[in-house]
This record gives structure tokens, C-alpha cells and sequence, in this order.
């Protein structure tokens, strides 16, 4: 265990530029735009759907992103569609962990051969196919017409959909983890000091999975936030006039010429917000395989 | 020689292969039978009349028996016949798909002989200059290529390079070979910008691993130029590895491509597939998912199995 450095000593500069400093930006960056995400709209004086403005205002002080083809304040839309993204990133993310994990370790541990391939067959269909079709035909299926309470149209629809794909991903590596656990020295001393199959697999080998399968939901977040993004450019995804980055991005993709500033700034933040998630996962499965 | 331990190998790699094509069949199928509630209600939407609904529950063959529709499901497959399409009048499902899969392919193709080209040149020069700048770039750039979604790159090549330099078309799709070409060209870059720095690193490691090996010693001492051991060694050596890359990242690549053909408005089987989901041409979106299900599957099989014949060491595993 690394030992906890006091907040602002002197360390704290090394290790802000030294070995975990990548680690560090990730978190201090992250933070920074969840923090934006939860209070800017909240202090902004203009509603994210509100008409304050010309059409098509270049960046400035009153409206640093400017606004967009009707007149809307794209900061403060930006940050709105973070929200969006992120809550629905960590749901679809964190749900797809806990499913996949589970399935994937029952695969691993069990001693049931049938239980073992008819998981791993469906999961190498469901990893078969180009994400972006499954998903989008999924999202035929569900239906993207309805909003549930908070959630705009067509957000439920694509985090179902998502969930359905992702949690593959997190069987196919819990699998492969805990089979190589079963097969290692601590679970054999296990299983000969008389320890019942079910508490050695709750007990030993599932924390063991779930260290490997938590660094892989750290960049999943990236990758769902990517996807969830470019579905409005499928004609899928979160639908007008909600603000979410996708969306906000795609009404201005026609207007790239006259107002750059409508796709590229929240386009800046979504790769911001990107990379620093990207860092924070390097570094936790750099930690995990230096051990 | 263990020829044996290869053919045991090779059958069951297309044993599995066989399974999982089995696996997307019958997700498919079920696809549409898991809409909760009447599924021709759910595709029909508010054009619902009972007549509507009659002919299209005839037409999707839900009328019949869960088994009997999975009969007529499976022959239909063997006999190449995926359906009629729901929205555009009188054509097959087939048809529509395979008008579309050749542009989609010239995408593919044209974003994998980028990220190919670049990354191994990339990728040897960062092994053979040693700089660690080198590598910390690929590095940044892999992750930068990570974690921004590829319609914004394609936005932001279309800004650089379209708009403002005019140097390429900023879309659209002439439709015609060779006009086709520049308009290829930023659809490609876009979507080979993951897969070149995966590439990259991939060569890297293997040409340093080929360094290492006492024949390059050998080689060197008998007084090889650089350039010789460069290409005739460190080169054939340290690029197997990419054949299996391209393999595997071939589904991602087709997501890719189907994104970016939306933003650069190329007529392809991403915009069939935009269409069908507007229109929800539920036999067109199963059939999509069918095929390119499929395709993901066989190129990552041909791969194993070349990977397989090529390399003796694979065989032995």
C-alpha cells in the first residue's frame, strides 16, 4: 500500500510532476469538469434551452462558448449535456461491471462445464458484432420515442442498449481472470485447508477479478461517453432539444464554416474530459502490473 | 514437426468459430421477438392500422409458431434470402445491403492501409531511433485517439482540411472510380487514427524483441549495413503481429467507418443502417447486423488460421 501524503506538503509537488503525476492531472482534471458539470448551470444566469442571444455569437465574456444556431448559450448547454453523459457513462458502466464480473466469474469458478460455455458462447456473439449495429439495433427495438422523468427521449433507450453490449466485455476478462486464480498457489491452499468452492470463489478469487474488471470500467467510461456521443450522428441516441454533448455537436456539424465554436469547444471538453479519464485508467493498470 | 498438434488447432478454431457464427444467428433472431409487447405495433408506430398490421406480421412471418419462424428463418439464411425491406418498396434485404457493403469496404480498406503504413513506419522508427520522445508521442497520440470520439476527428479534419486549406473534398461520395479517391482519403485518415498507433506500438515492441535476438548480433557482426538489417530483418519480423491487429480491430473498424460515413455523408452501409433505424426497416437492421456480424467473425478466423499456417510456433500452443 502506497502511503497517504499529506495535502499540499512539499511530496505532494513530487509527486504532482513524478511518478504518479499522470494519475494526478486525470483526477485534478476530472474533478474540475464534474465539478463544472454540477454547478455551472446551476450559478449560470440562462437555461440551457433558453433563447438569450443572436443566432450564431462568436465566444465572449457574456457567452464563452457563444451561441448556437438559435440563440442558445452553448456554455451552459455544454455543461448540462455533461451531465447527461457522465450519470449516464457511470450507470451503464457500473451496471455492465457488476453483470459482467458476476456472469463472468460464475463462468470461471464453476464446475458446471455447460454453465461455462453457454455464457462464453453469448458473450463472444455479443462481442462479434460491430458494436455501433447491435447497439443500434437495440435501440430500434426499445424504442427511442419516450422520456422516463429526468431522462430526455431516447436516453433510456440507448443505456439499455449499451448495457446489453458492454457487460461482454467485463465476462470475457473476469473469466480469464478467475480461471488463472483457480489454477494459482493461495486458492489451492484454499481448497486443501477444506474451504467450501462457493466461499473460496466469494471470498478469494471474485475481489481478485474485481480489482482487474474496476481498471477496465475506469476507460469504459471513456469509450461509453464516445459512443453515447455519436450516436445522434446515427440518427439514434438523445433526442433534440435536450443538451447532451452528441447531440450539441451534431446541430452544429452543418454550420462548421460560419460557427466553428458550436462544435468544436464542447467538442474540446469531451476530449478533455476523455483524456483525463484515459490517464487515471493508465495509471491504475500500470500500479496493478508493476505489483 | 508437430504438423498434428496444428490440425487439432485449426479444427478447433473452427469449431468455435462455427459455434459463435451459430450464436449470431439466433441473437438476431430473437432480436425482434424481444420487444416487449406486439413488435409489428413497435414498427409501425403511429401508421398502425390492423391491416398494416396484418400484412406486416404475414410479412415478418410473426403469425406462425416461435418454432416454425425460426424454420423459416434458418432456410431463408441458406438460401441467401434475408427478407424484403420494409420501407423501400420491393427490395430485398440483400439487395439493399450489398449495394451499400462495397463502399463501406473501400473505407475499411482505405483506413486500413493508412493506419498500416503509417504505424509501421512509426513503429520501427520509435525502435530503431530509441528516443523516448518517440514513444511518449505514439503514446499520447494513441490515447488522444482513445478518448476522442472519431465523428469529432472526422469534424476537425473536415475544419483543417477541407474548409480551411480546401486541400480535400469536405464529403459526399461521386460514386465513380477513381473520382472516388479524394474523397476516400479524410474518411480514411479519421479512421485509421486508433488503429495506426496501435500498430505503431505493436511493431515497436516486436522489432525491439528482434534486436534483442542473437542472429541480429550475428548479422551485424558479419557487417551488415544498418539499412539491410532494418529491412530485411527487423522488418518481416516485427510485422506479423500487425496481420493478426488487423484481424481482430476489424469489427471497431467497421464501427468506425459506419460513423464516419455519416459524417462525411458517404452512401454506405452506415447510412442504410441510419435509414433503416429512422424508419425502423426492421429486416434491414437485422440483416446488417447479420452480415457484419458474420464478417467480423470470418476475417478473425481467416486471420487465426493464416497466423496459424504462417507461424510454427502458433501451432505447437
Amino acid at each position: 500500500m502506497k502511503q497517504r501524503q499529506p495535502l499540499f506538503a512539499l511530496p505532494w509537488l513530487r509527486l504532482a510532476f513524478g511518478v504518479s503525476a499522470s494519475r494526478t492531472i486525470g483526477i485534478v482534471v476530472f474533478s474540475i469538469i464534474v465539478l463544472m458539470c454540477i454547478f455551472q448551470p446551476i450559478f449560470s444566469p440562462y437555461e440551457a434551452n433558453e433563447f438569450v442571444a443572436m443566432a450564431f455569437q462568436p465566444p465572449s465574456w457574456e457567452h464563452p462558448f457563444g451561441t448556437d444556431a438559435v440563440g442558445r448559450d452553448l456554455f451552459v448547454r455544454t455543461w448540462e449535456g455533461g451531465r447527461i453523459n457522465l450519470v449516464a457513462a457511470a450507470i451503464v458502466t457500473g451496471f455492465s461491471l457488476l453483470v459482467g464480473t458476476t456472469l463472468g466469474t460464475l463462468a470461471g469458478s464453476s464446475r458446471r462445464r455447460w454453465i461455462d460455455s453457454l455464457i462464453m458462447r453469448i458473450v463472444d456473439a455479443v462481442i462479434a458484432f460491430p458494436l455501433v449495429i447491435l447497439l443500434l439495433a437495440l435501440v430500434v427495438v426499445i424504442g427511442t420515442d419516450r422520456a422516463w422523468g429526468p431522462a430526455p427521449a431516447g436516453l433510456i433507450a440507448s443505456m439499455v442498449a449499451l448495457m446489453c453490449v458492454m457487460w461482454a466485455g467485463y465476462a470475457r476478462m473476469a473469466r480469464g481472470q478467475s480461471l488463472a486464480m483457480r489454477e494459482s498457489d493461495f486458492v489451492l491452499a484454499t481448497r486443501v485447508s477444506g474451504l467450501s468452492n462457493s466461499r473460496i470463489v466469494l471470498r478469494h478469487i471474485a475481489p481478485g477479478v474485481g480489482r482487474i474488471t474496476l481498471a477496465l470500467a475506469v476507460s469504459d467510461i471513456v469509450l461509453v461517453v464516445t459512443i453515447l456521443s455519436s450516436l445522434p450522428f446515427l440518427g439514434a441516441g438523445v433526442q433534440p432539444p435536450a443538451a447532451e454533448w452528441g447531440s450539441i455537436m451534431y446541430e452544429g456539424r452543418g454550420f462548421l464554416r460560419q460557427a466553428w465554436w458550436i462544435t468544436l469547444l464542447p467538442g474540446a471538453v469531451v476530449a478533455i474530459t476523455g483524456l483525463s479519464l484515459s490517464f487515471v485508467a493508465d495509471s491504475l493498470l500500470d500500479s496493478r502490473s508493476k505489483k | 514437426m508437430k504438423t498434428g498438434a496444428g490440425w487439432s488447432r485449426v479444427a478447433r478454431m473452427t469449431g468455435q468459430a462455427l459455434l459463435t457464427l451459430a450464436s449470431i444467428v439466433v441473437l438476431v433472431f430473437l432480436l425482434v421477438r424481444l420487444i416487449p409487447g406486439d413488435p409489428v405495433k413497435v414498427i409501425l408506430g403511429v401508421e398502425y392500422t390492423p391491416e398494416k398490421a396484418e400484412a406486416l406480421r404475414a410479412q415478418l412471418n410473426l403469425d406462425k409458431s416461435i418454432p416454425e419462424q425460426f424454420g423459416t428463418y434458418i432456410a431463408g439464411l441458406f438460401r441467401g434470402d434475408l427478407g424484403e425491406s420494409t420501407s423501400q418498396r420491393g427490395r430485398s434485404v440483400v439487395e439493399v445491403i450489398f449495394d451499400a457493403l462495397p463502399t463501406t469496404m473501400s473505407v475499411v480498406v482505405t483506413g486500413i492501409l493508412i493506419g498500416v503504413i503509417v504505424g509501421i513506419s512509426l513503429g520501427l522508427y520509435a525502435a530503431i531511433s530509441k528516443r523516448k520522445g518517440v514513444d511518449l508521442a505514439i503514446r499520447t497520440w494513441g490515447m488522444l485517439s482513445f478518448s476522442v470520439p472519431t465523428f469529432l476527428v472526422a469534424l476537425l479534419l473536415i475544419f483543417v482540411f477541407a474548409l480551411n486549406f480546401g486541400w480535400l473534398p469536405a464529403g459526399g461520395w461521386p460514386n465513380t472510380w477513381p473520382e472516388n479517391l479524394p474523397y476516400l482519403i479524410l474518411p480514411g485518415i479519421a479512421l485509421s487514427a486508433h488503429l495506426s498507433t496501435t500498430i505503431a506500438r505493436t511493431v515497436r515492441q516486436g522489432a525491439i524483441d528482434v534486436m534483442g535476438q542473437q542472429y541480429m548480433e550475428a548479422a551485424a557482426a558479419r557487417g551488415l549495413p544498418a539499412k539491410t538489417l532494418n529491412i530485411r530483418h527487423i522488418l518481416p519480423n516485427s510485422i506479423l503481429p500487425v496481420l493478426t491487429l488487423v484481424g481482430i480491430s476489424f469489427g471497431t473498424l467497421l464501427t468506425g467507418a459506419i460513423i464516419v460515413e455519416a459524417v462525411f455523408g458517404i452512401p454506405g452501409l452506415g447510412a442504410e443502417m441510419t435509414r433503416a433505424v429512422g424508419r425502423r426497416d426492421y429486416p434491414v437492421v437485422q440483416g446488417i447486423a447479420l452480415v457484419t456480424g458474420f464478417t467480423v467473425v470470418l476475417s478473425s478466423y481467416v486471420v487465426e488460421i493464416a497466423y496459424t499456417l504462417v507461424d510454427p510456433r502458433a501451432r505447437t500452443l
